[in-house]
């Protein structure tokens, strides 16, 4: 309705976060969290050279990893998120991030590039995970690591679908949230082998939530609707609240080229 | 280590090293010039703006005759 031209995925998924870069940059739930912690314990004193942020987005994992590494690269579709990111990165005073626009399918690096690869709440977007976990794959160094934190969708198709139905609806753009066991096999064939996973529990406030996408209050509706309508198991499993913030599940998953 | 990139700024040196063409992974030729990543083996100029890089086929240039042979 509001995209005349009909835009391509990628397109999409752009016009639906460019407006809001700044937004992200701000997030409190992009911009805290114990996977950050977890990923800053991992990196400090290791001697990491290069990092790669695959779908930076407003640029959190940068901005956490660039004080124990050699050099940042942020790289995104969004050139407004570019631009938050490149801002913020100044403001902050970090130099070693760099920022490159692209997509995660067709990475404009050479092959073993990259000491670290990490890509936090992106792959849900992505068009073509197989694609885009090879070229992670691809760009890493042979005794590289690389990391994917995002959403992940619990293991039963009850509770899967209502998930994956609210984030189509908060956000159009939306392709996939991924079980574990999806992630692992799914990575296994691109060439990455699973060294360890930590999963999460993540409370999203609703009217927070809505606002960062500027969902339409149709689709807003829409979601309320579901979650009253949503069965014991759903309610209980979500932990829906009378204002519509509920809480879902994130992973960590830790990889190593095969 | 101590340039930190803002809007019109040039794209860092080190930076330019590890960027390939995207579709065909082939090396770039940085056109200061016209600040542009030109990819021959791909036929395709991606432009650098506000420092930058675009590595989006939709987005760069497609080469003319006399450039590729240059």
């Amino acid at each position: 309705m509001s995209h005349p031209a009909r835009p391509g995925h990628e397109g999409h998924v752009s016009a639906q976060f460019s407006p809001q870069a700044q937004a992200y940059v701000a997030s409190e739930v992009h911009a805290k969290g114990a996977d950050l912690a977890a990923l800053a314990a991992r990196l400090a004193g290791a001697g990491v050279g290069r990092l790669l942020d695959l779908g930076c987005g407003g640029g959190h994992v940068s901005f956490t990893a660039a004080p124990h590494v050699g050099a940042v690269v942020a790289y995104d579709l969004s050139a407004e998120m570019l631009a938050a990111v490149a801002g913020e990165a100044a403001a902050r005073g970090l130099a070693n991030i760099e920022t490159v626009r692209g997509v995660a399918e067709e990475l404009p690096f050479p092959d073993a590039s990259f000491d670290v690869v990490v890509s936090r709440y992106s792959a849900h977007h992505w068009r073509d995970l197989g694609a885009g976990l090879r070229q992670a794959r691809r760009v890493v160094k042979p005794a590289g690591t690389v990391i994917f934190m995002d959403v992940v969708a619990p293991p039963t198709p009850l509770l899967d679908t209502f998930v994956q139905s609210i984030e189509l609806l908060r956000d159009t753009s939306h392709v996939r949230d991924y079980s574990v066991a999806q992630w692992t096999a799914a990575a296994e064939v691109a060439g990455l082998v699973l060294k360890g996973v930590e999963t999460r529990r993540l409370k999203l406030e609703f009217a927070s939530w809505i606002a960062r996408m500027k969902t339409p209050p149709v689709l807003a509706a829409a979601i309320r609707a579901l979650e009253e309508s949503a069965s014991g198991p759903v309610r209980d499993y979500f932990e829906i609240e009378p204002d519509g913030t509920f809480t879902l599940d994130t992973a960590s998953l830790v990889f190593a080229p095969a | 280590m101590t340039q930190t990139q803002r809007p019109g700024h040039e794209v860092d040196p080190k930076l330019l090293e590890i960027l390939v063409c995207p579709l065909t992974k082939g090396p770039l030729d940085y056109d200061r010039a016209r600040q542009e990543l030109v990819s021959r083996s791909a036929r395709l100029a991606y432009p650098i703006r506000d420092g930058i890089p675009i590595m989006l086929a939709d987005e760069a240039r497609r080469l003319d005759e006399s450039e590729i042979k240059r």
